[in-house]
């Protein structure tokens, strides 16, 4: 992946994409902070593990071992990819593998829909059944795609003030 | 040297450097990915460790029952587990065999209720419901069953093991299960050897069946009839089965059941904790001293905490036949009426 393609034009840029230039940085490190802040409320809710394992299951998709290995593992992971948004280390990778998993998170939901569940996704807190009627795919596929957008910004302009990357020198 | 030898040599020079150049951008690039993907073996890695040994340390207690305190059997059908004249807090538990979230609740605390209880740290409450008593069979008739067999147990002092191994055996949500010869089965794996156990769990599944099959069509159209949706809602189940009785659906075979009175434990439960922070909103529900537990319930640790922070408590209940031998406290034989 090409990791300097922002090195500074030699031609006078017009006025637009220098507003551009100069803001972007800021957008990202908020795409950041706000990723960052989902994941890690999103990981804590799904607290203590025995919760987050009944989300899990409540989508029929795996037998009872992995379910309970993904709702052991899932919220931890959200912590890691929370901490190192923060940190802005490795930035652009980590925001194309948040992306990756709202992408997950997306499909997940769509078929739970596409079966008929009544489910709550367990997005945030406790999922599991919800009475008929109840169900919010709409809002919680909709949601998932605005965060898809964060992701998305943070892993194609990964440049962004308060990141460990640029002690590294890279998106300076 | 030529010119064009000087050239070359530059050219190549240059060449040299963007590729030095390069090759520091791709390790600095691979240090800075190694060094996240590190962060998330630790975070996730040690998460993984920390909290699978958690619940090592909560399962413990699992299956140790030769250490648990007696189990007094109540009046309204419910099962307390604490040592005799022990001054502790009370913990009382709201679950329906077949809700799936009671499982986990079970899987994740109730080795460490029964410890709490058998330390003399807890006086624990097993309250079982049936919150899927209106639902769609097999939902409902699994639900009843359930809980209909589990207090026959309590009839024999076997209610925790009989709990647990419903538990273990749940079937998953809108699959037939709970099955009779399994309840029987399970009731001698929890060491009950008295034939009127199977008896019972026989007479008490007949009963499921008319409520499930015959009964509640005929309730419910009845009251769709003459009621609206929201004066249905309102009464409750048991609300309902007392309308049906004065309004020409005969529910007479519910009489002395198991079935009814786990469906009027249901209904006292939304009496007792009606409003407020403390409301009943389904299963699992744990209240401590009468205070709702949140989250925190869907953990050993969470829960060790809460009683230990928590005064001693009140059981709300009287023991069905105080003295008497196990089976005096059993209701007599239901009458099955096709």
């Amino acid at each position: 992946m090409d990791t300097t393609h922002h090195s500074a034009t030699p031609t006078e840029p017009a006025a637009a994409p220098r507003r551009w230039a100069a803001i972007q940085p800021w957008l990202t490190l908020l795409a950041r902070l706000a990723l960052a802040g989902v994941l890690a409320w999103a990981a804590v809710s799904k607290l203590p593990p025995a919760l987050s394992v009944q989300s899990v299951e409540a989508y029929q998709l795996f037998s009872p071992g992995v379910a309970e290995f993904i709702g052991f593992t899932l919220p931890l992971l959200e912590l890691a990819f929370a901490l190192l948004l923060l940190l802005g280390l490795a930035t652009r990778y980590v925001g194309a593998a948040s992306g990756l998993l709202m992408v997950v998170f997306i499909a997940g939901i769509v078929s739970a829909w596409a079966r008929g569940l009544d489910i709550d996704c367990g997005c945030f807190g406790t999922g599991g059944q919800v009475a008929e009627g109840e169900t919010s795919y709409g809002l919680d596929i909709a949601r998932d795609l605005g965060f898809l957008a964060l992701a998305a910004l943070i892993a194609i302009r990964p440049r962004s003030p308060l990141a460990l990357d640029r002690l590294f020198g890279l998106y300076r | 040297m030529g010119k064009a030898a000087r050239e070359a040599s530059r050219e190549r020079l240059k060449q040299e450097r963007e590729r030095a150049k390069k090759r520091a951008a791709r390790a600095k690039m691979l240090g800075v990915v190694g060094a996240a993907l590190a962060v998330v073996l630790v975070v996730v890695g040690g998460g993984y460790l920390f909290l699978s040994q958690q619940r090592a340390q909560e399962q413990e207690f699992a299956d140790r029952y030769e250490d648990l305190p007696p189990q007094t059997l109540q009046q309204d059908g419910s099962v307390v587990l604490a040592g005799k004249g022990v001054e502790a807090p009370a913990v009382e538990v709201y679950a329906d065999f077949q809700c799936p979230a009671c499982k986990q609740f079970e899987n994740a605390s109730g080795p460490t209720l029964q410890q709490l209880a058998a330390e003399g740290e807890a006086i624990v409450h097993y309250r079982p419901v049936s919150i899927f008593a209106q639902a769609e069979a097999p939902l409902s008739a699994n639900s009843l069953r359930g809980a209909a067999a589990a207090r026959a147990a309590a009839d024999h002092d076997a209610f925790v093991q009989y709990n647990d191994l419903l538990f273990e055996n749940q079937p998953p949500e809108g699959s037939e299960g709970f099955a009779v010869e399994d309840l029987k089965q399970w009731g001698e794996d929890a060491g009950i050897d008295d034939p009127e156990f199977a008896e019972r769990v026989e007479a008490e599944s007949k009963v499921v069946a008319t409520f499930t099959d015959d009964y509640m069509p005929r309730l419910r159209s009845a009251a769709q009839e003459q009621l609206n949706e929201s004066e249905i809602q309102e009464m409750g189940l048991a609300g309902l089965i007392e309308w049906g009785g004065d309004n020409g659906v005969d529910g007479s075979f519910l009489q002395d059941t198991y079935v009814k009175e786990v469906i009027d434990a249901t209904a006292a439960v939304k009496d007792r904790y009606s409003s407020g922070a403390n409301a009943f909103g389904g299963t699992p529900s744990v209240y401590v001293n009468g205070e709702k537990m949140g989250d925190a319930a869907f953990s050993g640790d969470g829960v060790r905490d809460a009683v230990q922070q928590a005064e001693p408590g009140e059981v709300s209940t009287e023991p069905l036949a105080a003295g008497a031998g196990a089976d005096a406290g059993a209701s007599p034989e239901p009458e099955v009426s096709p």
